[in-house]
């Protein structure tokens, strides 16, 4: 089976001639080996909400072709939004990222 | 085999709920352990903006004197907004900017760093970069310590304070806390932009260190919730919380919303020229008194967002105040439960007790019904509107056409805004009573 | 654990903010103390030292220079069992001197390391992170090789100890360009730098932590601090130097996709290969304000500024 594709990703137009991905620029992240969170692609197909994807704030969440979805953990805020707003039972797996890594925010 | 230390109390979470707890019991003289999962405290925390500091009296003497402080709010705005218009209620005191203070802003990493050095000094030993990853039981069921991430480390204590924020995976394994109810949280989202110092002082008419906190109500689209912006030294912080279950529903991105915010045209001109320093979010526990969970239970407090103690009524945005006033008090039971030899449920019942009995949870008891209201549809989708064709009916001339009377005219927007006056009234004598 | 006598291997750990931030005109690089930590590559050379170590039951030092405000990282270290010894900055513990601005005078530095490394013995390697994060130019081990007589090696992707049938000696590999690598045997004593590649700094026993919190970091006072020769020393950002930062790149242009049904025309249009072309235009303003007014229309006429937001970047 070849890799899943993003499709249908919400756009993110430059707002105010920000893209999101210079947005998420302004963070520092301080990516840990492991994932600390993981989506099971297969449950996510059953899934007709999406909540994830309109609601994370760092816009992780990605659905795919083939009706999954496609997750990177990297530029997480840690802020628990996904797995509260997800109404599949294991569909989440959430942990907090290894000590000392993951977001760092000096303005919050 | 698990390599275990020994201390007197274990708090995790270094934020100001969890420094305060720790200060309280190294005051005591007690062997303190406070575990932070960030590299520094405060580094994974954000906030709206403002710090009420009244709370720190009792704590630090003449805090204001030593704390990294922003601004000093002497400007307090309340705004209604549609997409064209606003309308603001702003109160500026001479008195809140000078010693005692009411309000400041200030960063988290600074003001958190700050209170956990105190707790450091006072003799609590902070250790950072460490996730405490679950609860150690005894044979009993009641909590002796944590387990961290540090190669299996274990902390062992007779009494442990979880003061491990909104998502608390410590209260959730304790069964204090549902695993996840999106419906009692709201998500904030944070710009923090820069902007000259000087700009700030022209276009928010403040000097020095005086600054302004805008609460801004109407510029969510569908989505229950509210703006801000804050003004701090050289940098502005402007954001929205928004109500979880709706925000996911709505298929409207959150940045989209700050974007909205920003480009109001009441906000816009002050925003001028500013860029973006930093992007955040982070979610608060805005569900009140009536979905707080226990917070004590053998051998175990909560404290701080865990206890979902910010209190978001309304007319009041307060969290920090909250944590550092709950983190004392379970400081403060947690030396008394182990002075004197029982930490079980019982012996550290006097921590809701005290809660109870000051600011803590007699505010949040007395404005229990407030988020329900704030977040209701009329509240939300309707008065703002309401209010501002209101005063442009009040203030717009309409030559030759005489002015309209009052009455007619509000029965007459009321109408248009599908809301009729004994609704109006009736929602302004419940707020009366929330309020009142 | 570490015996007075015996192997030594050093480590020079550049602690400075991660994401510090290099104004792209003067160069001048700001600095938040939060955003202090080790960069990939410097916890990369300390986990190779530390393994280094273990394989010839070696004591480990690390090394660094810089203001108290590190010194939470250095506890991080001092927790991993390593013995650590800060080199204040020159003048005022948290303003910065020397350190600040590496490229000023790097030579400086490696003469302050060198003998700050003294009292400890002869190092028989000394590991450094390939280049820091906040303008550093990645010269300091060639110049602390110098100081110490040693071989060198930059830039490897990674370290071992080689067979010890043919004499203690490291085995180390180097990136060439087109993907191919290059394989090092390198006599000792040795300076080597490494990229962050395939190792990650373990984490030190909670034990460790707590230990080490109640312990201040050493600091070596005795130096000849601010190795007062070179250009850089103490003078806080006096000079400007722009070695180590990149030119302002413009955000990409987006070009409609050319029109038409002949993929020969659509080429042309994409190329504006037969298309009309302005000439080059040789403009002579009489001062910097006009000349910038020029380049600034220029710059707008072709999309590569924003429009309408004015000064909203």
């Amino acid at each position: 089976m070849s890799a899943p594709r993003p499709a249908d990703r919400p756009s993110t137009p430059r707002w105010r001639g920000i893209s999101f991905a210079e947005r998420m620029g302004t963070v520092d992240f301080r990516v840990g080996a492991r994932a600390h969170i993981t989506v099971d692609a297969e449950v996510c197909r059953s899934c007709t909400t999406r909540a994830c994807v309109t609601a994370c704030p760092a816009n992780l969440f990605t659905p795919t072709a083939d009706g999954g979805i496609l997750f990177n953990y990297e530029e997480c805020f840690e802020c628990g939004t996904c797995y509260m707003v997800c109404n599949h039972e294991g569909a989440l797996t959430w942990t907090y990222p290894d000590g000392g890594h993951g977001v760092v925010f000096h303005h919050g | 085999m698990a390599e275990v230390t020994e201390v007197d109390a274990v708090v995790v979470g270094a934020g100001p709920a969890g420094s305060a707890a720790a200060l309280a019991l190294a005051r005591a003289g007690r062997s303190v352990v406070l575990l932070e999962r960030g590299p520094f405290p405060g580094s994974k925390n954000v906030y709206g903006g403002v710090v009420y500091g009244r709370v720190l009296d009792g704590i630090v003497p003449r805090w204001w004197e030593e704390v990294p402080v922003e601004r000093w709010v002497v400007r307090r705005s309340t705004m209604l907004v549609t997409p064209t218009q606003s309308l603001s209620v702003d109160y500026r005191s001479a008195a809140w900017g000078e010693a005692p203070y009411n309000g400041m802003t200030t960063l988290r990493c600074h003001f958190d760093a700050w209170l956990a050095a105190k707790a450091t000094d006072a003799g609590a030993r902070l250790v950072t970069s460490t996730v405490a990853t679950g609860l150690v039981r005894d044979g009993t069921g009641r909590v002796v310590g944590v387990r961290t991430d540090r190669a299996g480390a274990e902390v062992h204590a007779p009494v442990v304070i979880a003061c491990d924020g909104v998502n608390s995976f410590l209260a959730k394994e304790a069964g204090l806390l549902p695993p996840a109810a999106a419906s009692h949280h709201t998500l904030g989202v944070k710009e923090v932009l820069d902007l000259p110092a000087g700009a700030i002082n022209e276009r928010f008419g403040v000097q020095d260190h005086e600054g302004v906190d805008v609460e801004i109500l109407g510029c969510t689209r569908d989505i229950p919730g509210g703006g801000f912006l804050y003004t701090n030294a050289d940098t502005v912080s402007i954001g929205v919380v928004v109500a979880l279950p709706q925000l996911a529903a709505s298929g409207v991105r959150p940045e989209e919303l700050v974007a909205d915010l920003r480009d109001h045209p009441g906000i816009a001109p002050l925003l001028r020229g500013a860029s973006l320093r930093e992007y955040a979010a982070h979610l608060i526990p805005e569900g009140g008194y009536d979905t707080m969970p226990e917070l004590v239970s053998d051998g175990l407090l909560i404290a701080g967002d865990a206890g979902a103690m910010t209190l978001a009524a309304g007319l009041w945005l307060e969290g920090v105040n909250f944590a550092i006033g709950s983190g004392d008090a379970a400081g403060r039971a947690a030396a008394g439960a182990l002075a004197a030899g029982d930490c079980s449920a019982a012996g550290l019942a006097s921590y809701r007790a005290d809660l109870e009995g000051q600011f803590v949870l007699a505010d949040h008891k007395r404005l229990r019904k407030a988020p329900a209201l704030v977040l209701s549809e009329r509240v939300q989708q309707r008065y703002p509107g309401l209010l501002c064709d209101l005063a442009e009916g009040m203030f717009t001339v309409t030559n030759p056409t005489p002015k309209p009377g009052g009455l007619r005219l509000t029965r007459q927007v009321a109408a248009g805004h599908g809301v009729r006056l004994r609704q109006l009234a009736g929602d302004t004598l419940r707020g009366l009573r929330i309020f009142g | 654990m570490t015996a007075p006598t015996g192997p030594l291997v050093a480590v020079c750990l550049r602690v400075t903010d991660l994401r510090p931030e290099v104004d792209r005109l003067t160069g001048a690089v700001r600095r938040d103390p939060l955003g202090v930590g080790l960069t990939p590559a410097d916890a990369a050379a300390l986990e190779l030292g530390l393994r280094l170590a273990e394989t010839w039951s070696a004591r480990v030092v690390a090394l660094t220079a810089g203001p108290s405000s590190v010194d939470p990282v250095l506890r991080e270290v001092l927790a991993l069992g390593v013995a650590v010894v800060r080199v204040p900055d020159g003048g005022e513990d948290d303003g910065h001197g020397y350190t600040a601005e590496l490229a000023g005078d790097e030579g400086g530095l490696a003469r302050t390391l060198a003998a700050a490394l003294a009292p400890f013995g002869p190092p028989d390697l000394v590991l450094c992170g390939d280049r820091s994060a906040d303008r550093g130019t990645g010269a300091l081990p060639a110049y602390l090789a110098h100081e110490l007589g040693a071989a060198q090696a930059l830039g490897l992707v990674s370290l071992s100890a080689g067979d010890p049938a043919a004499g203690r000696h490291l085995v180390g590999e180097r990136r060439l360009d087109a993907g191919w690598r290059e394989r090092l045997r390198i006599p000792l004593p040795a300076v080597c730098s490494v990229e962050a590649a395939g190792v990650r700094l373990r984490r030190a026993p909670l034990t460790g932590v707590l230990d080490a919190a109640d312990r201040p970091v050493p600091v070596n006072r005795s130096l000849p601090v601010a190795a007062a020769t070179g250009p850089g020393a103490g003078s806080g950002g006096a000079a400007v130097h722009l070695g180590g930062s990149r030119p302002f790149t413009p955000r990409p242009r987006v070009l409609p996709p050319p029109a038409g049904d002949d993929p020969r025309r659509r080429l042309l249009a994409l190329t504006g290969a037969l298309a009309a072309h302005d000439p080059p235009t040789v403009v002579a303003p009489a001062d910097a304000a006009g000349a910038a007014d020029v380049l600034l229309a220029f710059l707008a006429r072709h999309g590569y500024l924003p429009e309408a937001d004015g000064d909203a970047r």
